[in-house]
């Protein structure tokens, strides 16, 4: 449970920080729609998350910290098509849409892979291939590099760096977020800190003991 | 992957989904329908014509069929022995028939025709919001995905079990086989819904 | 259907496809080696429970109809409907939904590990063994014009194993509820 909190994040790169339990998921999770708010209202580009969640439908990726569990399609290729499914009923402009995604990402060779036999650094790419296909304005970020390791750690910082998108990370690796514009800082359900990354990550080394 | 689909044209690659079930279908009914052993006789016959003329190699056509065949073939000689000989030998004319051209169905049919007629058949329930129709796409894209996952994590728990000196059995092999599987549930439900697979969104508390 | 169940169900149909994929076990009071495909059967119904656990089985018989060889042994595609046992296969789905339901009523949270343990069983025996053999042997009745007897003396064979598996499928069914409960009964 959280707090109640009031926010408007315009910036472009915004980081979440905080202990595990702190809140930073439940957080998340509103900003996406998976979560509706039990007070007040959550709004993107002046549509509400509950009121208006289909007209938001696709507009907010969010990748989650196990690679694995997202690919829900034996083969990457599939599993980007079947998210455009609802969106574009032509399967050649789909699979078109899927191949210059996966350009853009730099892992065509990907695309006929099974999911199964990736690692999962090439997994969370494959996730982020799959949420990009339906061009969303806003991503998120839970965690997405803890369960990488260093190589494949710093192959998804580059992709996330290259990415036009308005971002929200949540991240233990306090390099990721370290250059960004805004650091909230969440602390048993309570936002603590809202400012500067250096003042952020500050105050949570402080907590952090 | 593995699949008893097999590459090929021919007037049973053309036919529509829908139309060659139906043929099956009527089939079926007609063999159990006929008594006449030189009528019933011809099935098995034709049924081969059809099915091993298809492009399979022989070898694999025929071991696919071993398991079904061999249950019949057992069976019937069972019946043979104990029961009226003729309705044995009616029986193994009708059921390898039926065997032969529901082979023929499987190997000129992929899997994606398949479930695309299954939810094209499904649209109608899909319309009075009984079920998504499209859930039947999904729910088989998971099984497929996740099966070798469930392997890998068999092989994980045995070669545990193995370091550890414990014995390999059913029961203390199969239990943290499910439990680990199904804990995965949460995060895959969060992912398909983060990502608005289902249509429309969900929200949950 | 929400999302999760939705899930659940397939991750299920996954356990019951790869529980046909690994090597049989041979017993050794046992003539015949035993699968563990139809302990995963038995398991559907006494872990998800009646609804959940006939959907579970009927995606899998769909994976065998679209041609995927997902049957123990590798068998798979619409030829294996074909065969006199075919009631077997189709009665798993009245099998889970029997074991399913009397899992659902006589199952409670509170009962000692022992008498949970054994109402499972009772649940897996009366549904996965009573009413599958009951339209097994009706299945080879309708395709074979074989009498009840002589149908029903084929199968006796399998009985043994499948009582087994009960226990086994019981065993399992009571650890998976007290570590992931999922069949809804009351007083958890």
């Amino acid at each position: 449970m959280l707090e109640p909190l009031t926010l408007s994040l315009q910036e472009r790169l915004i980081g979440v920080i905080g202990l595990n339990g702190s809140g930073k998921t439940s957080f998340a999770r509103l900003i996406n729609g998976l979560t509706a708010p039990s007070q007040g209202h959550v709004r993107l580009d002046g549509l509400d998350t509950v009121a208006d969640a289909e007209a938001l439908m696709g507009r907010v990726g969010y990748i989650f910290q196990n690679p694995a569990n997202q690919i829900i399609m034996p083969i990457v290729a599939e599993d980007m098509e079947f998210g455009l499914r609802n969106r574009e009923p032509d399967k050649t402009a789909r699979m078109e849409k899927v191949a210059a995604t996966l350009n853009a990402l730099e892992i065509a060779h990907l695309g006929a892979r099974r999911a199964h036999e990736l690692s999962g650094g090439e997994l969370q790419l494959a996730a982020l291939a799959a949420m990009l296909v339906t061009d969303p304005d806003l991503i998120i970020f839970d965690e997405p590099t803890s369960q990488l390791d260093i190589r494949n750690r710093r192959l998804m910082e580059r992709a996330m760096a290259a990415l036009p998108q308005q971002r929200i990370v949540i991240s233990h690796d306090l390099a990721l977020i370290e250059d960004f514009e805004r650091v909230l800082l969440f602390h048993d359900g309570r936002l603590l800190a809202d400012a500067t990354p250096a003042i952020a990550i500050a105050h949570y080394q402080e907590i952090a003991g | 992957m593995r699949t008893l689909y097999a590459e090929g044209t021919g007037p049973f690659y053309r036919l529509p989904v829908r139309a060659k079930l139906l043929l099956l279908a009527t089939l079926g009914v007609a063999l159990f329908l006929t008594r006449s052993p030189f009528v019933l006789a011809a099935g098995p016959i034709l049924g081969a014509l059809v099915y091993f003329t298809l492009g399979l190699p022989f070898g694999l056509a025929a071991r696919r069929l071993r398991p079904v065949f061999l249950t019949i073939i057992i069976v019937a000689a069972f019946s043979f022995l104990v029961s009226e000989a003729e309705e044995a030998v009616l029986q193994l004319l009708r059921l390898t028939t039926l065997m032969l051209f529901a082979a023929t169905v499987t190997a000129t049919t992929t899997i994606s025709a398949f479930i695309d007629e299954i939810t094209r058949l499904c649209r109608p329930l899909d319309r009075l919001g009984l079920m998504r129709a499209d859930d039947i796409g999904l729910a088989f894209g998971l099984v497929v995905r996740f099966v070798p996952e469930i392997m890998t994590r068999y092989e994980a728990i045995r070669d545990a079990h193995r370091a550890r000196g414990l014995k390999i059995r059913p029961i203390t092999m199969i239990m943290p086989l499910i439990l680990l599987t199904l804990r995965e549930t949460d995060q895959i439900a969060a992912a398909i819904d983060a990502r608005g697979l289902r249509g429309h969104s969900i929200t949950t508390k | 259907m929400s999302t999760r169940g939705l899930v659940l169900v397939s991750l299920f149909a996954a356990v019951i496809v790869a529980l046909g994929l690994l090597p049989p076990i041979t017993l050794g009071f046992i003539p015949v080696p035993i699968t563990a495909q139809t302990l995963g059967v038995m398991l559907a119904g006494l872990v998800l429970g009646a609804k959940r656990g006939v959907l579970s089985v009927a995606l899998v018989l769909l994976l065998v109809i679209v041609g995927l060889p997902v049957l123990s042994g590798g068998r798979g595609g619409l030829a294996v409907f074909a065969g006199p046992t075919v009631g077997y296969l189709v009665g798993w789905l009245p099998a889970v939904f029997v074991t399913g339901l009397i899992a659902e009523r006589i199952v409670r949270g509170r009962q000692g590990a022992i008498t949970q343990t054994g109402c499972f069983f009772a649940a897996a025996v009366l549904g996965c063994i009573l009413v599958l053999y009951a339209l097994g042997t009706l299945g080879v009745m309708l395709v074979t014009g074989l009498p009840l007897i002589k149908a029903l003396s084929g199968a006796l064979a399998f009985i043994p194993g499948d009582l087994v598996k009960a226990g086994v499928a019981a065993t399992v069914a009571r650890a998976v509820q007290a570590g992931y409960p999922l069949l809804p009964i009351r007083g958890r």
